[in-house]
């Protein structure tokens, strides 16, 4: 099955992955959207003071 | 002149770092007159492919941001080395780690079970978890392996200069290209786009005198004056422990420095200093008193190491 792999996608914010898998007859048998990273802000954001949260989520997305 | 090769890429990051290159403005286009962008996945569709079909040594200079997180940032650290023949840690989290540096103070197991089982917008009973390699119908699918660990761009590959910041001021970034484009780059390992001065030899708010704290505040329940030096009014900020650079827009905002630009020339560990700086001006004689006004400090560690716990000496929890 023949495979087309877009890595990374570009032009958005973050990252992301996309392969597409072909039929014989060229048509789109599936497609998967594959997200390549994790930072873990809904771990260590646990117990930081209000007012500091802010600053922080801020850099989630700075696009 | 001939243009100079130009990549800029995010690794573990949020982006602002690229915005904060596009914040320049309409100098965009004095850097695009001058350049020949060759990779840069925010602004412009180059593949991972077409990066590894160029020769070594091919791009003039890489702005690298965003820590090292998992097997593809390090990949792209690796690959960009060898393309580049300058490599720039650029922004927080290449340079020091930056905000995704504070999972060093958790276990890869410990953000998997917040992540994948317990927040509360999560229904996963069957408990998947993401995996390198999965097989489906069609074929393997791979994404990259997280690492236990966030890592510095140069605790993975040789670093040439380092641009701090969260992200670099604009003004910065135009200074750093200046510095490219003329050719005149300085030593290998300098920090370019910041000074050699702390944040409060720039800071212009207002200093009284002596710094005596018998109480520390939160900007959460008290009100500090914002013409006023914070930690005179007993508002922690970074200042006395962080690089210079930024024209301190955190505190003329109102809001005290928390340390994205860095230890200052010559610190090894920035929570270190600040640690020190803080217990100089605490004023008290009595071992209960000290402890009274530290335990007012909520979360110091997260406080005194906001942005550069991989950078620090310790690096990560360890226990």
């Amino acid at each position: 099955m023949k495979r087309i792999s877009i890595d990374p996608i570009t032009r958005l914010e973050g990252h992301g992955k996309i392969d597409i898998f072909l039929a014989d007859d060229g048509s789109v048998a599936n497609c998967y959207f594959q997200v390549p990273e994790l930072r873990g802000f809904e771990k260590f954001i646990e117990g930081m003071p209000i007012e500091e949260v802010p600053r922080v989520v801020s850099r989630i997305c700075g696009v | 002149m001939a243009k100079f090769k130009l990549a800029s890429y995010w690794a573990s990051a949020c982006g602002g770092c690229d915005v904060a290159i596009l914040d320049v403005h309409e100098k965009i286009l004095d850097i695009a007159a001058a350049a020949d962008i060759v990779f840069w996945p925010i602004a412009l569709d180059f593949k991972y492919q077409d990066v590894e079909a160029m020769p070594d040594g091919h791009i003039d200079v890489t702005l690298f941001h965003g820590a090292v997180r998992n097997s593809e940032n390090e990949h792209l650290a690796h690959l960009l080395r060898a393309k580049s023949k300058a490599l720039v840690a650029f922004g927080s989290c290449a340079h020091i780690g930056g905000i995704p540096g504070l999972a060093n103070l958790f276990t890869k197991e410990e953000i998997f079970k917040r992540v994948y089982q317990e927040t509360p917008s999560t229904v996963n009973p069957e408990n998947i978890t993401p995996q390198p390699k999965v097989t489906v119908a069609e074929g393997d699918l791979t994404i990259p392996e997280l690492y236990n660990t966030v890592h510095t761009l140069n605790q993975v590959v040789d670093v040439d200069y380092y641009v701090p910041g969260c992200p670099p001021t604009p003004k910065q970034i135009w200074n750093v290209v200046q510095v490219i484009v003329s050719g005149k780059l300085p030593p290998k390992g300098s920090v370019i786009g910041a000074s050699e001065k702390t944040q409060c030899d720039e800071c212009t708010l207002k200093k009284n005198g002596e710094k005596k704290i018998t109480a520390f505040k939160r900007i959460a329940t008290a009100q500090p004056d914002p013409a006023i030096c914070f930690l005179e009014q007993g508002f922690l900020c970074m200042g006395p422990a962080t690089r210079g650079g930024c024209d301190t827009r955190c505190q003329l905002s109102g809001v005290p420095c928390r340390g994205c630009y860095g230890a200052p020339a010559g610190v090894l560990d920035q929570g270190a200093k600040a640690l020190s700086a803080i217990a100089s001006i605490i004023d008290a004689k009595e071992e209960a008193e000290v402890q009274r006004i530290v335990d007012q400090i909520p979360d110091s560690l997260r406080s005194f190491n906001r942005f550069g716990i991989p950078a620090s000496l310790i690096t990560r929890k360890v226990l």
